[in-house]
């Protein structure tokens, strides 16, 4: 039984550190996953052909429609069936440790692409139609046009909903705890049950989100200032 | 190094047309906008395409690297004719894009609102198509985009951004931009229209040039002055048609030809 005493975050400081360690690697697995994501499903929305455009909007529709909660609950345990049946048939039944992170980055992902989907599909909409027809006149090959100027061009446009979408997918992590997932939340939560000092615990966690935002946020600002570069400032 | 860049677009020695259009038709939808139109441009002239608003000018000159697809016709652009897959009744449904791709190494465009990619700087902007369309390496793309950009006299922003450059600057780079690809056929789509009064000549000053060079070019343009002075050949557009064409002499002098341009010029 530990008292208020900063001992009980020093005994806790391993987990908590490692559970931050997780929600972090859960986070970037899960962003990055939900750029790929969103780039599909913007491309998709933007695709000619019907059933493509059907099949994203509803995508994206459907996710940004339901509670986040709700989604990740109801994900996590068709993802982590569905995970744990393939395993089972390829004779690996019981890694329980890999399918709980594998689903925690995939629910999120998910989420987070039907987000990333709506502010990519802004994004590239917002360039002017002049420079795409320029390089399509000069022979740019599909791949050559998207990732040296569709991709350059909308990152001005996005970044500001991209780095919202960071910060709010660092948060949501949190909401994995539900699933008991062994994350930052999910120890804290622990730490705070097991020694009763639930404002020193919570508060430590609090920082902790703190220091990771914002030192993301610093980062996003920098990357901003890079995809901005041939933009004069605005006065 | 410099005079065999500078000589190069004139090292093949084919005398055969740079374009040869034969009735081509457009629609957009219901909207019939190049009714027929046959033309030859001669290697190494000038023709410019002149015509009320609506006439078709900017169709007609965006078939010949088909951001425009014609619908009918006939197409053979720096001596290869342009394989059109047709349906039984000889429309045009679909290209050929490895042929596509060929083409616009070889026809390259400059457009009325310059088309800059705003996230490479000038010399960016020159280098991209040499690299990534004719494989160009680096050095030798920065090589190339160095000397044009000396020659449309924009060498020293060569680090700037497009953002930061006037209009007249913005238009200059994108010429050399299209230099850059070393074309057989130059396109220029209305190139002083966007431009400030005060901007307007040494963008036209740049054209002049090149014409003087015997580059092959193909322009729309509304000045019918520098039209009349650079053109080997002027064609006026009336609602999808030619309603004249020939050299800028002849199309002045007949008195049916001044009559169509009266309202224009
Ligand atoms: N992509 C398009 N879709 C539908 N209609 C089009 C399209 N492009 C052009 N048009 C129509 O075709 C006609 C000819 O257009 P075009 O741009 O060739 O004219 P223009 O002679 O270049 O005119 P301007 O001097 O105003 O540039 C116009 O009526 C125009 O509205
Ligand atoms: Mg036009």
């Amino acid at each position: 039984m530990t008292s208020m005493t900063p001992e009980g975050l020093i005994d806790w400081a391993g987990p908590i550190l490692n559970g931050a360690l997780t929600t972090v690697q859960i986070a970037v697995l899960a962003y990055a996953i939900g750029l790929l994501l969103g780039l599909l499903g913007a491309g998709a929305k933007l695709s000619p052909w019907a059933p493509l455009r059907g099949l994203a909007t509803v995508y994206s529709t459907l996710v940004r429609a339901v509670p986040e909660l709700l989604l990740i609950l109801l994900l996590y345990y068709a993802g982590a069936q569905a995970l744990d049946a393939l395993l089972g048939y390829l004779g690996m039944a019981g890694a329980v440790q890999i399918t709980g992170f594998a689903t925690a980055v995939g629910v999120l992902a998910f989420v987070q692409g039907a987000y990333m989907t709506e502010v990519f599909r802004g994004a590239i909409m917002a360039i002017p139609r002049g420079q795409l027809e320029a390089a399509s006149a000069f022979g740019f090959s599909r791949w050559a046009r998207f990732h040296r100027i569709v991709l350059p061009g909308m990152l001005p446009n996005a970044l500001p909903g991209m780095s919202n979408l960071w910060l709010i997918l660092i948060k949501d992590t949190a909401l994995i705890s539900v699933i008991g997932f062994n994350e930052l939340f999910f120890t804290i939560q622990q730490a705070a049950a097991s020694s009763r000092a639930y404002f020193l615990f919570y508060a430590a966690a609090g920082v902790i989100y703190l220091l990771m935002t914002l030192s993301s946020t610093a980062l996003f600002t920098r990357l901003e200032r890079y995809v901005r570069r041939g933009q004069p400032t605005e006065a | 190094m410099t005079s065999s860049l500078q000589h190069a677009f004139r090292s093949h020695s084919s005398t055969a047309p740079a374009v040869v259009a034969t009735q081509l038709i457009k629609h957009f939808g219901e909207l019939e906008v190049l009714k027929g139109i046959s033309l030859e441009v001669p290697e190494g002239t000038v023709t410019s395409i002149i015509g009320a608003s609506g006439s078709g000018k900017s169709t007609l000159l965006r078939c010949m690297n088909l951001l425009e697809r014609p619908d009918r016709g006939e197409l053979a652009i720096a001596d290869e004719a342009i394989r059109f897959d047709r349906n039984p009744q000889g429309d045009i449904i679909g290209l050929d894009r490895r042929q596509l791709q060929r083409l616009r190494a070889k026809v390259t465009m400059v457009f009325q609102q310059f088309n800059l990619w705003p996230h490479l700087t000038v010399l960016g902007n020159v280098i991209e198509a040499p690299m990534r369309v004719k494989k160009l390496s680096r050095k030798q793309a920065t090589a190339l985009g160095e000397h044009y950009l000396e020659r449309v006299g924009m060498a020293d922003r060569r680090d700037a951004y497009p953002a930061f450059l006037s209009g007249g600057q913005q238009q200059r780079v994108a010429i050399a931009r299209a230099l850059a690809m070393e074309p057989r056929l130059l396109l220029f789509d209305e190139p002083t229209s966007a431009l400030d009064p005060e901007r307007v000549n040494e963008v036209l000053g740049v054209i002049r040039g090149l014409a003087d060079e015997g580059r092959t070019m193909l322009l729309v343009t509304h000045e019918m002055h520098f039209a009349r002075e650079v053109s080997d050949q002027l064609v006026y557009l009336d609602q999808g048609h030619i309603a004249c064409s020939g050299t800028p002499k002849d199309v002045f002098e007949d008195p049916r030809c001044r009559q169509f341009m009266a309202p224009a010029a």
